[in-house]
């Protein structure tokens, strides 16, 4: 049985009213359509390039990916946090390797930097 | 895009693209919802000026809502007909205090001979509407939105905020009292013999 024999049925003697109202339903006037389309028109929000289904972006996520593109993407980002982490353990376990790299003892790295010896300075007479 | 190529998108769709500043999406939603919320205004209110009211105020209200609605959130048949059905019975409760009594509504006039079956048909039209009327908000809305705009049991379920078997009562309980007021126009409104 489809729905509407079901209503049919349903309706029994009120079945011819309920038909001749459904026949004349009650139109709305052209000039209130005219209104009612101004009134669309006029609470319409202005066009938006993207499309409306897809979620826009929050703002704190969009300002973030901006910031990472600027310096380079995640690869930079990976970098940058690799130096930062050396930084941080040269500074506080300062290894014993490091400090002798870096000692201040001025002949020791003046030896081992110079390329000329005590020979060729007397050879050429200084 | 024009408006009557948009016939095949659902209203859903066509709210979005309203949402995105589509201006055919907006004509094509006022042609398909403007005559459905004033419909069934004018049956739940009987008055036209006012129906005009009501359905606009519902109407801005869906143009206020589109930016925010969501996909599969909330059907927009389903939504207009319940603020439509909220807004009359607001003006329902506000106009009245209890329900209209049949006998203070004028008779029809007597139909002219030659012209019986096209007076009969305003009769009956009037007489329903008259008898409509005189029904609780409730059952009026479902019988309207029922047996005058077509929906199934489970649509009005969902616009009344019912389940099926509580709309399936008041369905029949308001044809009941129709039949009840009808009753001694039978016929007058020649409904015996169809």
């Amino acid at each position: 049985m489809t729905m509407t024999d079901q209503r049919r049925k349903e309706e029994g003697a009120l079945a011819p009213l309920f038909e001749a109202e459904r026949r004349d339903a009650p139109m709305p006037s052209g000039d209130w359509m005219a209104r009612m389309e101004a009134l669309a028109l006029a609470e319409q929000p202005a066009p938006r390039p993207e499309d409306v289904r897809s979620a826009p972006p929050r703002r704190g996520v969009a300002s973030w990916r901006e910031a990472l593109r600027v310096f380079g993407g995640w690869p930079a980002l990976a970098g940058l946090a690799a130096a930062c982490a050396a930084g941080v353990w040269i500074g506080v376990a300062s290894p014993q390797t490091m400090t002798t790299w870096l000692s201040t003892d001025s002949s020791t790295s003046l030896s081992a930097i110079d390329p000329a010896s005590g020979f060729d300075y007397a050879m050429l007479g200084l | 895009m024009p408006y009557d190529a948009m016939n095949g998108d659902s209203d859903e769709t066509l709210l979005a693209a309203y949402a995105a500043g589509d201006q055919a999406a907006a004509r094509a939603l006022v042609q398909r919802l403007g005559p459905r919320a004033f419909g069934h205004a004018v049956r739940m209110l009987g008055d036209r000026a006012e129906a005009e009211d009501v359905a606009q105020e519902a109407l801005l209200r869906l143009w206020r809502a589109a930016p925010g609605w969501r996909d599969g959130e909330a059907k927009v048949s389903t939504w207009l007909y319940r603020v439509v059905a909220n807004l009359c019975i607001d003006r329902m409760r506000r106009r009245r205090g209890g329900t209209v009594d049949l006998d203070d509504i004028a008779e029809p006039a007597d139909p002219a001979p030659g012209a019986e079956a096209t007076l009969q048909g305003r009769a009956r039209e009037g007489a329903l509407q008259e008898a409509l009327g005189a029904l609780p908000e409730r059952q009026r809305q479902a019988v309207v939105l029922r047996h005058l705009e077509g929906l199934s049991n489970p649509e009005i379920a969902g616009i009344m905020d019912l389940g099926v078997r509580a709309v399936e009562s008041l369905t029949a309980r308001g044809r009941k009292a129709l039949e009840a007021l009808l009753a001694g126009r039978r016929a007058e409104l020649g409904y015996d013999d169809d």
